[in-house]
Order: C-alpha cells, then sequence, then structure tokens
C-alpha cells in the first residue's frame, strides 16, 4: 500500500480533530440546551502587545542580519522577557485564556533559547542562525495572533490573518 | 404540540455541518502553511550543521525552537476548534429554538 503525502496525513488530522472536538462537544451542549462559550474574548492588549514583541525582535535580528558581528545585548532580552511575563501574566487572570497563555509560554522559552545562543555564538552570527531563530518566533506571534483575531467572532470589521 | 427528534437532528446538522466543514479548511490552510515554513527551517539547520556553522548545541538550541513553534500551532489549531464548536452549536440551537421554545412553553434555549 502507498502510504499518504505528509501534506494529505496532516490536513487530514486536522479535520478529525476539529470534527472529534466539534462533535464532543456539540453533543454536551445540546444535552445541557445551553448556549455555550468556550473560550475566551479577544484582548486587544494581548494582540498589540505580541505584536510589539516581534516587531522590537525584527529590529534587533536586524541589526545582526546587517552586521553579524553585532554584540549580544543582554537589555533586548531583559526588556522583551518583562513584556512576555506582563502579558502572560495578564492571560492567566483573563477568562477562559489557558491556551493563549500556554502560546505566550511557549514564547519566553524560545526567547530564553535565543539568549542563550546570541550569548554563546562567536561572531560573525550565522545569518542562517538567526534566520532560522527568526522564523520559530515570527511561526509562533503568528499563531498567537491568528486564534487572537479569531475571538472576535464573527465582527466583520475585524482584520484578518492568512 | 410534540417534538419530532429526527426533524430537529435534521435541522441541526444542516445548520453545523457548513461551519464545521470551514473552519475545517480554514484550519488546515493555517496548519500547512505554518508546518511548511518549520520543516524548511529543520532542513536548513541540518545544512548548517553539516556546514559546521554551528555545532551540535546550537542546532539543538534552534530545532527546540521550531518544536516550540510547533505546539504554539497546535494550540492555535485546539482554540480554533474549540470556537468551531462553539459557532456550530449556537448555530444547531438557533434554528430549532423557536420551534422548541414553542412546543415546551418556556425559552429552554436561550
Amino acid at each position: 500500500m502507498k502510504p499518504l503525502p505528509a501534506r494529505r496525513v496532516v490536513a487530514k488530522a486536522t479535520r478529525a480533530l476539529i470534527f472529534t472536538l466539534a462533535g464532543l462537544l456539540l453533543c454536551a451542549a445540546l444535552f445541557t440546551a445551553c448556549t455555550p462559550k468556550f473560550i475566551g474574548d479577544y484582548d486587544a492588549t494581548i494582540d498589540s502587545g505580541v505584536t510589539d514583541i516581534q516587531q522590537r525582535t525584527e529590529v534587533y535580528l536586524g541589526k545582526i542580519k546587517q552586521d553579524p558581528s553585532t554584540l549580544y545585548d543582554p537589555n533586548f532580552y531583559n526588556d522583551i522577557n518583562a513584556r512576555l511575563v506582563a502579558l502572560k501574566t495578564r492571560a492567566h487572570i483573563l477568562p477562559q485564556y489557558p491556551i493563549i497563555e500556554q502560546q505566550i509560554q511557549e514564547l519566553q522559552g524560545q526567547f530564553d533559547r535565543l539568549q542563550t545562543l546570541d550569548k554563546g555564538m562567536t561572531r560573525p552570527f550565522p545569518i542562517g542562525a538567526i534566520d532560522a531563530a527568526e522564523s520559530a518566533i515570527t511561526v509562533s506571534v503568528e499563531s498567537i495572533l491568528k486564534l487572537e483575531l479569531a475571538l472576535k467572532r464573527g465582527d466583520k470589521n475585524a482584520p484578518s490573518l492568512k | 404540540m410534540s417534538l419530532n427528534a429526527g426533524a430537529l437532528a435534521k435541522k441541526m446538522l444542516a445548520a453545523a455541518l457548513p461551519i464545521l466543514t470551514t473552519h475545517a479548511v480554514d484550519a488546515e490552510a493555517f496548519a500547512s502553511v505554518e508546518f511548511k515554513k518549520i520543516a524548511d527551517t529543520i532542513v536548513s539547520i541540518q545544512i548548517m550543521l553539516q556546514a559546521g556553522q554551528i555545532n551540535n548545541q546550537q542546532a539543538e538550541l534552534l530545532l527546540e525552537m521550531q518544536k516550540s513553534a510547533s505546539r504554539s500551532v497546535l494550540l492555535t489549531l485546539k482554540g480554533l476548534s474549540l470556537l468551531t464548536a462553539e459557532e456550530a452549536i449556537n448555530a444547531a440551537l438557533a434554528v430549532v429554538r423557536a420551534v422548541v421554545n414553542t412546543a415546551l412553553k418556556f425559552p429552554l434555549i436561550p
């Protein structure tokens, strides 16, 4: 038997996940005959906070890409960490926000690893390594923003993320 | 007036199914784009390691960052699933609200 291509497997798994979860929750809600809410509302502070972190990161990594001899700057990491702690605290107190709180924690972990890499890397910093780190952070930021914008729930004026 | 479970279920399914399908396609498109980025980056880490541009420890750190990005994508899919379920349930309940509440003579479905 020919194995399915990886993309089809991911697509099938994604669909199966959504249908299964939705099906289970649909049954539960119909049983109780209530109009349910399973996840919190859009939060502009988290949206703008995460976007701001990405902008600052682009500036910092952009500088290193422009001049790979640029030295490690601990202030950048202290600043980003303080912002992430504040966002995580906010996510923690918002109702039904554990998913985004977990995503912010993932982002914190990524910055910790980037800091270790940046601190220990001899200069010139390999551009490929910066690109790899930047890409991981971008995927995480996009994931948070995709979900955050979806939490606007059908607001026709809401911005969208492809 | 007595309620017909079969007819109610048919109406509810008709309201919920298009929502489930649309959101599944959207989530699939998002996951496919993001996982492609992660896969490309993993390949580039291997190339840098083989070329001696980074050492094993640095490759591990970069790989951990990609794994973390994958977890973040999956968390978004989980969140989107919850939103999809919420929307599908509300749509399913909305199409039978009037008939159920009328039959029962009290607002069971708000």
